[in-house]
């Protein structure tokens, strides 16, 4: 599943007993620039989870136990490679057992291995200042802890409004994940918690009724002006803009009763009664009533396990391989490795350079009369940006539009478009595809460069299958692809494998098309020191 | 000494012979049901997978092909665009 699938919330383990039985809770020994380095019985350990405080705010929670490593007769808990890069200068790191007030660690400390000053005080922030926490998937995020009540109204607001939309289209939805386990436990939202979760429990029993059921709930809330991402069939997230402009995404989480079970995107599958989910209650959240399911122990318990009661900021899920097989096989498979090029974009929103590519020269070079350019995968745009100033229509396709983001908002004078497209994703391959094919201009060239090599099979008959359709009317297909790795940097960061020229030559023609071109040439010809990257270009038809 | 056809097909007779043979012995039968059962659980995954196929295609066909039949061309431009917002 898609990690960021996961629904947020914190549960109920035995943390509480281990507070109980705190007297053997570690000692810390040494603070350093690999992390703390902690000793005590691992027997009594395992059950306490640990906040780790800076300057008196919490930043992350661990299992002393669970989340080190063994070194000689000492555990180490590493610095989270997420705030890694804040760890420069002074912070007084305090450690206390979760839900308690029992401070176990107390200390200034003073580290060097991140990259800011080292004589400043260290805070773990985003760029425009706010405090930043790790959740228990380790990624970094506003926590509500830090948030007023006054920040979190449009929230709550969202969480009104957003139920209201589900109930319009036909289903009842609740509060769920860590959002029920707020408002039940504590009437109010989880402080290490993120994220608001809702929840609904289909009419249908096939998975495919709740897909699209899913799809049709997804387009009212996009009607009604909300951003929306889909996650996977029966997932989705709808962005939120709080009082003071922060961004915070709502999941929608969808479920169905099939056989005698409960399934709830994304980590539920149960024995249980439709009667313990409606007729829905209410509970009360931020000092506001919300639907919640009819039996909120028992669901709790299907989600957190029986000790959802006891506060675990560090929580995983430790869903069965069964229940991950069917969630898997029925609704995911559109996100797959979008999480690394999210990653990668956001780390460089912009591009390093508006030089074209070879590649998107070498088309030019051979197509003179061009009159419609379209780069599936574009990832910046630069190539099809390039393409526009010499005049030709283009129009760059990403499934991450966060990576076309910035020359699309540069909003030059060019005839130049950017669009989401995702070849994981059939209704937008689809979709986008028939757009493209009503485009103007001819000839067309759809041009794909490390596409290929970035995808897996069933994307690369996708994208095939796209191509056909956006070239009904004539046109060429250009390809460029890693045929053979080196030991030069060519493929650093570009998160491609090589490919076999026969093997793509092969697919391309059993979807249809001809292969009029194929050619090998070295990746960077001017690095003779090492051996070379081989890449290949082919040109490709349909008629 | 390059081998002849007919010897080869008595060895590939005898290694079947022999791998049946093997099937038939306790830990082999339960050799041979743990690869029918990974081989049953990755086809039941295949029969999983076309459920979002067919939710997808469905979606699609419904929201876009009555404005196509209708031929009208402003409203499928507006609709394909709609459309993809809504993904």
């Amino acid at each position: 599943m898609s990690p960021e699938e996961r629904p947020d919330g914190a549960a109920d383990r035995s943390a509480g007993e281990g507070s109980q039985r705190a007297v053997s809770a570690p000692v810390v020994v040494e603070v350093s620039d690999a992390g703390i380095k902690l000793t005590g019985r691992d027997g009594a350990m395992a059950d306490l989870v640990l906040d780790v405080f800076f300057d008196d705010r919490r930043i992350w929670s661990f299992w002393p136990v669970r989340d080190t490593t063994r070194e000689g007769n000492a555990r180490l808990v590493a610095w989270p490679r997420a705030i890694v890069k804040f760890l420069s200068g002074d912070t007084r790191l305090r450690l206390t057992v979760h839900g308690s007030e029992k401070t176990w660690f107390d200390q200034e400390v003073h580290l060097t291995v991140g990259e800011g000053a080292a004589d400043s005080r260290i805070a773990v922030v985003d760029t425009d200042g706010h405090p930043l926490a790790l959740d228990k998937s380790m990624r970094r995020v506003r926590t509500f802890e830090t948030r007023t009540a006054e920040q979190v109204a449009p929230l709550m607001d969202a969480i009104a409004e957003a139920l209201a939309a589900l109930k319009t289209a036909g289903v009842e939805g609740f509060l769920a994940y860590g959002t029920l386990l707020g408002a039940v436990r504590q009437g109010a939202l989880i402080g290490h918690d993120s994220d608001a979760d809702l929840g609904y429990v289909s009419e249908h029993e096939h998975p495919v009724d709740v897909m699209r059921e899913s799809f049709e709930l997804q387009r009212r809330l996009t009607d009604m002006g909300y951003p929306t991402m889909r996650y996977s069939g029966a997932a989705f997230k709808v962005d939120v803009r709080e009082a003071d402009g922060s961004v915070r995404g709502l999941d929608v989480f969808g479920g169905f009763m099939r056989e005698g079970y409960l399934y709830l995107m994304g980590e539920i599958r149960t024995p249980f009664k439709r009667e313990w989910v409606f007729p829905l209650g209410q509970a009360t959240l931020e000092g506001r009533e919300f639907p919640v399911p009819a039996d909120t122990d028992r669901f709790l318990v299907a989600t957190y396990g029986p000790h959802w009661r006891t506060p675990d900021p560090a929580f995983k899920f430790e869903t069965p391989n069964s229940t991950h097989r069917r969630l898997n096989g029925w609704f995911r498979g559109i996100r797959v490795h979008r999480g690394t090029w999210d990653g990668s974009y956001a780390a460089h929103p912009r591009p390093a350079s508006l030089e074209p590519s070879d590649f998107v020269q070498w088309i030019a070079t051979r197509e003179p009369e061009l009159g419609d350019f379209v780069d599936v995968g574009c990832g910046y745009g630069v190539d099809a940006r390039w393409m526009a100033e010499r005049g030709v229509a283009s129009i760059g396709l990403d499934h991450a539009p966060k990576a076309f983001e910035y020359l699309a908002a540069r909003e030059e004078d060019l005839p130049l478009e950017f669009a989401a497209m995702n070849l994981l994703e059939l209704r937008s391959l689809l979709s986008v595809s028939a757009s493209v094919a009503r485009r103007p201009g001819n000839p067309r060239v759809v041009a794909g460069r490390h596409l290929l090599d970035a995808l897996d099979a069933r994307g690369r008959q996708n994208f095939y299958r796209g191509a056909d359709m956006m070239l009904r009317e004539g046109g060429r297909l250009y390809l460029e692809f890693l045929a053979q790795r080196g030991e030069d940097d060519y493929t650093v960061g570009k998160h491609i494998r090589p490919l076999a020229p026969a093997k793509v030559r092969a697919e391309l023609e059993a979807a249809g098309a001809t292969v009029s071109k194929q050619r090998r040439l070295l990746a960077s010809p001017n690095d003779t020191t090492r051996s070379q990257s081989v890449i290949c270009r082919m040109v490709a038809t349909w008629r | 000494m390059a081998m002849t056809s007919k010897t080869s097909a008595n060895l590939s007779a005898r290694l079947k012979q022999s791998a049946r043979a093997l099937r038939d012995t306790r830990a082999g039968a339960r050799l041979d049901l743990e690869r029918r059962v990974r081989d049953l659980e990755a086809e039941v995954q295949e029969c999983r997978q076309l459920n979002l196929r067919l939710a997808e295609l469905t979606d699609l066909v419904t929201e876009l092909l009555v404005p196509a039949t209708q031929r009208d061309e402003a409203k499928l431009a507006e609709l394909l665009e709609r459309y993809q917002k809504g993904l």
